[in-house]
């Protein structure tokens, strides 16, 4: 048994991770939190992405719409964290041989690196380019990157279920 | 109203949802990628109208760009909605989660084209007034209970 498998079964087996599986109420509910994060984070970083590729808002400077959903996508993301980690907790020994949660790790990882990469290239001139209606052609690649890899995070999200 | 529902799960697609393996699957995966859709665009809208975001922009025209993907979401949450509706037509019928969902869909529905959207107009540009918070707070409230309420289908 690999170290990796040997941590998810201590989860499983912990006190928590029992808790959490064998209460009636708590998954779902966590899971609903977990869907409704999802929505606040793949939502508001979409809009930003859209504009980016000249969508909706285009009169709109790309920096202010950037700051205006910041709080949200963040807000978003530590819930999504939070409650993603308590449904791991539950179900480790079972997704670590998933096929559609180590997918999701995957993409997960991939969608941590797309804003890195875009904040450290193309962003850094966003002055020279916030106010056109339509982004130059890295920042859409960005935007086409950002929408792909969500929406696969959420399919292979809601598959896990399914394996 | 109960025939139809009895016709939705006779029907091919009823059929196809009931037999398939991966057809569930598919369907409640688009439902999710358009309810983030929606749900972004009616937590922008509306809290542009309580004033917390964009304060400088137009709330109308926040409101009239973003309701294309609003309503494009709706159309394709509504057509994933009614094929997995399909799969378990007559148990939904009987669900109080379900009709709770729907009472509150039509509630979000009409009032997004009605009141929702004479606020939208008449705070424009303006610090909104106490009626277009209300109907910000109500369009949020109603669209969650949506949500919540659909949740609730599979769980009681």
């Amino acid at each position: 048994m690999s170290t990796l498998q040997h941590v998810c079964q201590l989860l499983y087996d912990s006190h928590i991770g029992t808790m959490i599986r064998e209460s009636d109420t708590a998954f779902p509910i966590i899971e609903s939190v977990h869907v409704l994060a999802v929505t606040l984070l793949v939502g508001t970083i979409a809009l930003l992405d859209l504009r980016m590729l000249g969508i909706v808002l285009r009169r709109i400077p790309v920096t202010q719409i950037a700051r205006t959903v910041f709080p949200l996508t963040w807000s978003g993301f530590a819930i999504m964290f939070v409650s993603g980690f308590l449904l791991f907790w539950a179900e480790a020994a079972k997704n670590y041989s998933n096929p559609a949660f180590r997918v999701k790790l995957i993409l997960l990882a991939l969608v941590g690196l797309n804003p890195l990469i875009f904040h450290t290239t193309i962003y850094r001139r966003v002055h020279e380019w916030e106010i056109l209606s339509t982004s130059p052609w890295r920042a859409r690649a960005a935007a086409v990157a950002s929408l792909t890899l969500w929406s696969g995070v959420i399919v292979a999200g809601r598959l896990i279920a399914y394996f | 109203m109960l025939s139809l529902f009895v016709a939705l799960a006779h029907s091919s697609l009823g059929q196809y949802m009931q037999t398939s393996k991966w057809g569930f699957a598919l369907v409640e995966t688009v439902h999710l990628l358009a309810l983030a859709i929606l749900g972004g665009s009616v937590l922008i809208i509306d809290l542009r109208l309580l004033g917390i975001i964009l304060p400088k922009e137009s709330a109308r025209a926040i409101g009239k760009d973003l309701s294309r993907l609003l309503l494009g979401s709706l159309v394709f949450l509504v057509l994933s909605g009614v094929a997995m509706l399909s799969e378990e037509a007559l148990k939904c019928y009987h669900n109080p989660a379900f009709r709770w969902k729907m009472a509150l869909l039509a509630a979000a529905i009409v009032f997004y084209f009605t009141l929702h959207r004479k606020a939208l107009i008449h705070t424009d540009k303006q610090t909104p007034t106490l009626w277009s918070r209300t109907a910000a707070v109500v369009s949020l409230t109603l669209w969650l209970g949506v949500g919540v309420a659909g949740r609730a289908i599979g769980l009681i």
